[in-house]
């Protein structure tokens, strides 16, 4: 069950978006982060169940901490939560370990279907 | 965000920027299809001016290269202004190549060669028409567009020529700085100006796309 998760977006209006997109009636237990260096640090604190990962940030971009991240914890489910959705960008974070994209804005619907993936994948579900 | 702050809360900008953020990796998108390549985009940078440092900004903001192409275009809606996009000159040369045109044939130290010109045009057209389409469709308005029009100057005739805005303008900024990763010395600048008559319209969208989300 996906229950810890960890939002990295310098925008604090996109990570605002995306607790408003996680489905109802769960109890989620949510970190934030507002730069990849945050997010790798926090991930190596937390480990989190599920990560939505921004790409476009300062310090450090999503593409290094997707990297950095599937480095400490090759098993992690980031899902890649972006705004530069050109094919060789989601070709690229599919290559570093992505579990999934989701195209901002994102959408309760498919918030919530790429957790019930996470979970899948989490409980050793081969379609995921 | 820079003055006159009480034109938007804090939390008006970071909801323009991140508007900003999704309408530009869409119009890169876009330009990616078209051209074979990738853009490389910064964090979008929301700005608020008025009069004379609107002007002084943007021509500060011009001053990364002596010699610049600038691709001007309108677009009236609910959200009305107008788009700048910048290029160091010159730039027109790596675009033509990335576009598979080797000849180009003509002396680019006279200014763009007309197939330059084209081109450039060509992907302001592209950045431009896809991010105000995008943004505009974000915030549930309709714009329609004047053509494109390219502005080839030196830095000098920028300052002296009044070219970028009027000391009674009031000004949003939007700046987006890209770069091609096949070229990187191909860096560019996205400006979206608009003005006071836009405000109250942008200031009650923005909100209402923050609430869209429940």
């Amino acid at each position: 069950m996906i229950r810890k998760l960890l939002i990295v977006d310098d925008s604090p209006i996109a990570r605002k978006i995306t607790r408003k997109c996680l489905p109802d009636g769960r109890d989620f237990d949510i970190r934030e982060a507002g730069n990849g260096q945050e997010g790798v640090d926090l991930y190596g604190q937390e480990r989190p169940d599920c990560t939505f990962l921004d790409l476009t940030m300062p310090v450090m971009d999503g593409f290094e901490a997707l990297a950095r991240i599937m480095q400490q914890d090759p098993d992690a489910l980031v899902i890649v939560c972006t705004a530069d959705v050109q094919e060789k960008v989601l070709q690229r974070v599919a290559n570093l370990g992505a579990f999934r994209v989701i195209k901002k804005p994102p959408s309760k619907e498919n918030i919530t279907r790429a957790l019930e993936l996470a979970e899948a994948r989490q409980q050793g579900g081969a379609d995921a | 965000m820079s003055e006159p702050g009480y034109l938007f809360t804090e939390e008006e900008a970071d909801i323009l920027q991140e508007v900003m953020n999704i309408a530009f990796g869409k119009a890169s998108a876009e330009l990616a299809e078209v051209i074979d390549i990738t853009v490389i985009l910064s964090v979008p940078e929301i700005r608020l001016f008025r009069g004379e440092k609107l002007h002084c900004y943007l021509i500060d903001q011009m001053r990364f290269a002596e010699r610049l192409s600038l691709v001007e275009q309108g677009f009236i809606g609910r959200f009305r202004g107008s788009a700048l996009l910048g290029f160091p000159q010159g730039a027109e040369e790596c675009i033509l190549r990335l576009m598979g045109e080797e000849e180009l044939g003509e002396d680019v130290a006279e200014g763009p060669s007309s197939l330059g010109c084209e081109a450039l045009l060509e992907v302001g057209n592209i950045l431009i028409g896809a991010c105000i389409g995008k943004l505009s469709e974000l915030l549930k308005d309709y714009v329609t567009y004047t053509p494109p029009r390219l502005l080839v100057e030196d830095y000098h005739a920028l300052v002296d020529g009044g070219l970028l805005a009027r000391a009674d303008d009031v000004g949003i900024t939007m700046k987006t700085m890209f770069s091609f990763e096949e070229a990187e010395s191909v860096t560019g600048y996205l400006f979206l100006l608009t003005d006071e008559s836009s405000l109250s319209w942008l200031k009650q969208a923005l909100n209402d796309y923050l609430d869209s989300f429940g």
